[in-house]
């Protein structure tokens, strides 16, 4: 079916077919813009007894429609298109993370080059990367073979070499995939989708080496010289064998297939589109993070060498319940801990801990455990953004230009992209930090575990529609903007943070706030944190100077003046210091924490305590 | 959505239990529909690929990888034993030979003229798989396994290490609130199921290791404790891998915790009886749990064949467990299901119910944090 | 039969100057004499404190001769005296070039402008010079040195006690696994050059040591280090170093001996043979690492020109204008010696180069010391403190005399 032009969608129905609830929001056109008017939720119908996924979309979808007094769905079951006379929708889009989502492999030559290049060309298409082979990854060849063996992956993703490069070492791993006779994860029926996306002499060697054990493509060298990458090629073969075999072979998903209007996109995938849209469209540079039970996804743009560069990393094993217990021996119960302004029995916290992850639904009860699960979230985010910018770099490998001048300074390849000054929207989405029952706790969640300095707006996505908005964004860009500035994201406020350290009690920053006929004003001592509150619709005209030494933006030392917009929460001034530390000693810890919940009124029930 | 689905554990004195046995990859199922089994009967073998062995044959032989062809002693396909030459240089005029001999045993599988990768498979690993339960054939997968159903009680624990075991129920506790110590374990426990109580310490996992014992059923475990067995600490609930000597399985959760009275009675009426056990757990989309299964020798009906899954509609009077703190383990029963949601002690607003715990207290939880118990 | 000779000859000086003395007023001799033995030294020199002669002045200072003999009343001859000190009620002497362990008896006796001798004031005791452990005027080199060995030291034990040291980030050093992995993805050889000297300069052998590390990631990756030398000795070292390298990372059959090759010792020639072999097989990673000449440049440009990461390091300052040009990455004279340790991360070599720094510390703080002393002399002439600080900065603490 064509699909309609762009002028004539007004009422789009989304879903996100995630492992356990699928979930659809309706678009429509209202006086002339965009905005998400209706959702509703169904369980997930993947596994048995249903085992066909549209029951779930189409559950979802007639709950939308009751809501919103417009059938969607006729009494076949069918979605009625194109919508006409109060019924139906213009068109239907879908993601999917059901059954665990796209698991891959990746291959490359060198770890830190194109293997990195694989992997984040199999995470920006939204996949979850189980494992990277690499001629350098310190595994024995037989070891490597081993490995291949035990993983099921859904797919696997080959680089390595430039065009002209190394032929031997893609060879090789090809050698040790061969033998491996890798299974797909879902049925023995379909032979293992293999996308080959490496140095182009290499490709007829691979073929001859993998006929008849995989199923081969072959895609332009996702790094054909080393100072540049190409992902698009082998970006667009991952989503196409997505949908042509991990989908095809998953319960009902060749009629969901054929019902939506565009390719259905892993989940993840979706995320990274909207956030890149919004990046482009805006020019700012965005870090977005979506923390579940299991796996917490980092995605960030940011301007680097004239270009806007994406990235995504997936912390496999950090999560809020089935990961929860990982979360506190990767991070130690010290900084867990430090967190916490309240006394807490160690001992009692792991067994809750271990609970938690055995119980994964449970929700807690009492502000003391709401307490303990946000302290664990800020070290959960903590890590995985460490991950992520430790992934997030320029390209390793490639020739640097040097005069006289660089002697005494020689910057090395691969810094990371990643730079918290630079960074203007911080997006949050996931359990933990969107369900918080106080919009100042997500945002001190953010602040604590992602350290933004300088002047960052802070948001969080209301009900996690970031998915549907990616896959509009393919078809309307613009519609797509629209309902995730209006509608999807709720901003928080924006964060006023100091980089750098002087002794606590020494002024950090001297500050004027103006907004509409107000004024604040005062000084910031190192170590506090204050909170302004201006509302979601206003903006203030902010002024900061800051002591010698500290950069708030402007550069160190240097005054800086801004009009920053408000939100529920407001404006949160943050005179701590980058890097954040606290003290060492747990009673002082206790008391330092405890002074910044109060000041940004994290836990108005905390004297109760 | 007023008839949510709440989670729950099965313990059931008697239910019709399917079990699909199958192997990792095709092979031979070795047994026939309708036909009787024993639980620890191998119904399909097959034989895995054997490991590799990659030898870099043109650094061995200090020569381009295109020439390999000419200077083996093998070709791809052939057998050969570790210590066996597989290939020969020619030499300056037969002088200055240079041999390689085999690392390994197995069958050479192939030799690439790009990289000079040798590769030797050893014999197939044989894989096989029992049936699991006492019971019948009644359906085979060809190439795959069978399907054995069986009427069985059935007992799902919350977590568990170690994988199948196999042997009779010893009971060790008195009651279900003494905690499984090494003085409560008698001397002459190999081969058997131990049935505890409350809390398993550690000290009582290295007896029953000790002794030989086939696995260890306990209320709860402290996190300490089962960092102190496993030796790491437990990230995310998937296991059943382990090697520790014995499967342990708890049935309530983490702490000083006793079994439900229930679930010990149970597993009390059936003292001495051959049981299967699987401490494999997997917490996540597709959970699985460990499970104590009980085979019934007598004819009565046990009805329709029911799946290995507990939980079910809340309703007032159902018999419920709350999971979380500030009330986690105690028992109760549904009170009252109000409509609205209601605000919470850490703020959050959420459906919620109230319960009417064993000691006539009446508390409000949310509906997220208790378990129906029983069927 | 030296000896009574002598003996003769200063019986006769002794006459002689009696006879002088006669024809002249003399002045009176030196009063009480005390001898001892002088602190601090190799026992070769004691210290004679006199009372000066009446007939001294603060205007006309006295000379005063010492004459020694190993028995009482033996045998007495000339020693030299240095004036040490001098005020109005005492002259103190050292006597230099006694025999450690022996007895010494003293006499001296005044000298006044005209030359005429008093008569001899005998020391009432012997003294025996005795050799002591330390040279007094030492004690500053020794504090140096203690500072210095002893911060090695502790650095050593804080180091292989675990506890982290922090050394400055030195990105040359970080490149190499980057320049071997272009390497190896783009398929071409890493080139490496430890300098045109041989094994007898330091530079080399610093060389030699990241040629470890190189050779070891090069094993790692599966690429190929190439190195021609100039030396043959170089070639020797450098096979055993790859070798150990390749072993360490676990794939002694990927070594090959003759990648590392002798070419020739003229310098040119050599220079000649690396150009070329650059042009031909357009290495993908160039180090550089030892000591060079003119050739930096040449090589330099040529690796640039095929594209290579390149990897300089040398102490050569002449040079590494050249390198910082024309290179990736350069490490500069301090930082090419502390590689070993940097990439090592041996505890033992770790803490000896931060208790270097140490050594550096202190020599900078003494530079930055004396150029302000001399500095404030020069700009207030009338103090003369500083000058006295300076001149034992110079004299007394750093002087090796």
């Amino acid at each position: 079916m064509p699909l309609p032009a762009p002028e004539n969608l007004n009422v789009i129905l989304a879903t996100d077919c995630g492992s356990t609830t699928t979930k659809a929001i309706l678009i429509e056109k209202v006086n002339g813009h965009y905005r998400q008017t209706f959702r509703g939720e169904a369980p997930t119908t993947v596994e048995e007894p249903v085992a066909d996924v549209t029951v779930g979309v189409v559950n979802a979808a007639t709950e939308v429609g009751e809501l919103a007094g417009r059938p969607l769905v006729d009494e076949q079951g069918q979605l009625i298109r194109p919508a006409r006379d109060g019924r139906g929708c213009d068109i239907y889009i879908s993601t999917s993370s059901a059954g665990g989502g796209l698991q891959m492999l990746v291959t490359g030559v060198v770890r830190e080059m194109t293997a990195a290049s694989a992997k984040r060309a199999a995470l920006g298409a939204g996949a979850i990367v189980m494992d990277t082979i690499a001629s350098n990854d310190k595994r024995r060849p037989h070891e490597q073979i081993q490995r291949i063996r035990e993983l099921r992956p859904d797919m696997i993703l080959m680089a390595g070499g430039t065009d002209g490069g190394t032929v031997t070492h893609v060879v090789q791993t090809a050698e040790l995939i061969a033998p491996a006779r890798p299974q797909p994860r879902f049925g023995g029926q379909y032979r293992m989708p293999v996308i080959f996306a490496g140095n182009r002499d290499a490709a007829p060697h691979v073929a001859e080496v993998l006929k008849d054990i995989v199923d081969l493509s072959i895609v332009e060298n996702l790094r054909p010289v080393l100072e540049q990458e190409n992902l698009g090629p082998a970006r667009d073969a991952i989503h196409d064998l997505f949908l042509e075999h991990v989908m095809a072979h998953a319960p009902g998903y060749d009629k969901l297939i054929a019902w939506a209007d565009a390719p259905i996109m892993p989940t993840p995938g979706a995320v990274g589109d909207i956030l890149q849209e919004i990046a482009r469209q805006r020019g700012i540079n965005v870090v977005g993070v979506d923390i579940g039970g299991a796996t917490t996804d980092v995605f960030s743009v940011f301007e680097s060498g004239g270009q806007s560069v994406f990235n995504r990393t997936v912390s496999a094993n950090l999560g809020m319940s089935y990961s929860i217990s990982n979360v506190c021996s990767e991070a130690g119960f010290p900084m867990i801990l430090r967190w916490v302004p309240i006394e807490m029995n160690e001992r009692e916290l792991r067994n809750r801990v271990k609970n938690k992850m055995i119980r994964p639904t449970t929700i807690p009860q009492t502000l003391e455990s709401l307490i303990f699960e946000q302290a664990v979230s800020r070290e959960a985010l903590r890590l995985a953004y460490l991950q992520h910018r430790e992934f997030a770099t320029t390209l390793k490998g490639v020739q640097q230009q040097r005069s006289v001048g660089d002697t005494f300074s020689q910057q090395s390849g691969g810094a990371s992209v990643v730079d918290n000054m630079k960074l203007d929207l911080l997006v949050a989405s996931g359990g933990v930090l969107s369900h918080a029952p106080r919009m100042e706790q997500t945002a001190a969640m953010l602040i604590d575990a992602f350290e933004p300095e300088g002047v960052t707006e802070l948001a969080k996505d209301s009900i996690f529609m970031m998915p549907h908005l990616g896959v509009l964004a393919q078809v309307h860009p613009q519609a797509a903007v629209e309902v995730f500035e209006r509608d999807c994201l709720i901003t928080l406020g924006t964060c006023i943070a100091a980089a750098g350290a002087t002794r606590p009690g020494r002024e950090c920053f001297r500050y004027v706030v103006e907004f509409g006929d107000q004024r604040a004003e005062g000084e910031m001592p190192f170590g506090d944190l204050r909170l302004i509150r201006l509302g979601p619709e206003q903006t203030a005209r902010v002024e900061i100077t800051p002591a010698r030494g500290v950069d708030v933006g402007a550069g160190p030392g240097k005054p800086l003046v801004r009009e920053v917009r408000g939100g529920t929460v407001g404006l949160i001034l943050d005179a701590r210091g980058r890097p954040l530390q606290l003290p060492e000693n747990r009673e002082e810890c206790r008391i330092v924490a405890d002074r910044w919940a109060r000041a940004l009124e994290m836990y108005p029930d905390l004297n109760s305590l | 959505m007023a008839h949510a689905y709440t989670p729950g554990l099965l313990v059931t004195p008697r239910m019709r239990h399917r079990v699909r046995r199958v192997l990792p990859i095709a092979g031979d199922v070795l047994v026939e529909q309708g036909a009787a089994v024993g639980s620890q009967d191998v119904v399909a073998r097959t034989y895995m690929p054997g490991d590799v062995t990659p030898i870099n044959l043109a650094n061995q032989l200090a020569m381009p990888p295109g020439e390999l062809a000419g200077v083996l002693l093998k070709q791809p396909g052939e057998a050969i034993q570790k210590g066996e030459p597989l290939a020969r240089t020619k030499g300056l005029f037969g002088w200055f030979q240079s041999e390689f001999k085999s690392p390994a045993s197995g069958t050479l599988e192939s030799v690439s003229s790009v990289t000079g990768q040798a590769m030797i498979r050893s014999a197939p690993l044989p894989v096989q798989v029992l049936a699991y339960v006492d019971g019948t054939v009644i359906d085979v997968l060809p190439g795959e396994g069978v399907i054995v159903e069986a009427d069985v009680a059935f007992i799902q624990g919350i977590f568990g290490v170690g994988g199948e075991a196999y042997g009779p129920i010893r009971c060790i506790a008195r009651s279900a609130s003494e905690d499984v110590t090494p003085e409560s374990i008698p001397a002459d426990v190999r081969g058997a199921v131990l049935v505890g109580g409350a809390r398993i310490h550690h000290s009582a996992i290295q007896k029953a290791v000790e002794l030989g014992a086939a696995a260890i059923v306990g209320g709860g475990i402290d996190d300490q404790d089962l960092k102190t067995v496993l030796g790491y600490d437990l990230g995310v609930a998937i296991t059943g891998s382990e090697k520790l000597g014995v499967t342990i399985i708890i049935t309530e959760g983490f702490g000083d915790i006793a079994m439900a009275d229930r679930t010990f009675e149970l597993l009390r009426s059936h003292d001495g009886a051959r049981v299967s056990v699987n401490g494999s757990t997997q917490i996540r989309a597709g959970v699985q749990r460990p499970e104590i299964v009980i085979p019934l020798a007598d004819e009565a009906a046990s009805g329709d064949v029911q799946g290995a899954h507990g939980g079910g509609v809340l309703q007032v009077g159902s018999p419920v467990r709350m999971i979380r703190d500030p009330y986690f383990g105690i028992l109760g029963t549904v009170a009252a299901l109000p409509h609205e949601p209601q605000m919470l002690g850490s703020g959050s607003r959420a459906r919620v119910l109230e319960v009417t715990c064993r000691d006539g207290r009446r508390v409000t939880v949310p509906r997220a944090n208790v378990e129906i118990v029983g069927a | 039969m030296l000896l009574p000779f002598r003996c003769l000859l200063l019986a006769f000086a002794g006459i002689a100057g009696l006879s002088v003395a006669a024809q002249a007023a003399p002045p009176s001799p030196p009063g009480a004499i005390e001898v001892r033995d002088a602190a601090w030294d190799a026992g070769t020199a004691v210290d004679l404190s006199l009372f000066p002669s009446a007939d001294e002045s603060q205007d006309a200072p006295l000379e005063y001769v010492v004459q020694m003999s190993h028995e009482q009343n033996g045998v007495f001859r000339e020693m030299p005296a240095t004036v040490e000190s001098r005020s109005s009620n005492q002259v103190v002497l050292r006597v230099a070039g006694l025999t450690a362990g022996q007895e010494h008896w003293f006499r001296a006796a005044a000298v006044n402008e005209a030359g005429e001798r008093s008569a001899w004031t005998a020391a009432g005791t012997s003294v025996s010079p005795v050799q002591q452990w330390f040279d007094g005027r030492k004690l500053g080199f020794l504090a140096i040195l203690s500072t210095v060995c002893g911060s090695i030291l502790a650095f050593i034990a804080l180091a292989r006690s675990g506890a982290r040291l922090w050394i400055r980030r030195i990105t040359g050093l970080d490149a190499i696994d980057e320049a071997v992995g272009r390497a190896t993805e783009m398929g071409r050889p890493c080139l490496y050059i430890a300098g045109v000297q041989d094994l007898n300069e330091i530079e080399t052998i610093a060389g030699i040591t990241v040629l470890s590390r190189v050779a070891e990631k090069a094993a790692e990756y599966d690429a190929t280090v190439v190195m021609p030398t100039s030396r043959s000795l170089v070639m020797t070292a450098a096979r055993e170093t790859t070798q150990a390298a390749y072993m360490t990372a676990g794939r002694p059959d990927a070594y090959q001996e003759d990648r590392i090759y002798y070419v020739t010792d003229e310098q040119f020639g050599f220079v000649a043979h690396v150009t070329g072999l650059m042009q031909r097989e357009k290495p993908a990673a160039c180090f550089y690492m030892g000591q060079f000449y003119a050739e930096s440049l040449m090589l330099g440009e040529t690796g640039n020109t095929v594209g290579a990461i390149q990897i300089a390091g040398t102490a050569q300052p002449a040079q590494l204008p050249f390198f910082v040009a024309a290179c990736d990455y350069t490490l500069i004279g301090e930082e090419f010696f502390a590689a070993s340790a940097y990439l090592s991360g041996d505890p033992d070599q770790l803490g000896s180069l931060k208790g270097q720094d140490v050594g550096k510390l202190v020599v900078a703080v003494l530079l930055f010391v004396g150029c302000g002393l001399l500095t404030l002399q020069n700009l207030a002439p009338s103090q003369t403190w500083a000058q006295a600080g300076a001149d034992w900065l110079a004299n007394s603490l750093l002087s090796s005399g």
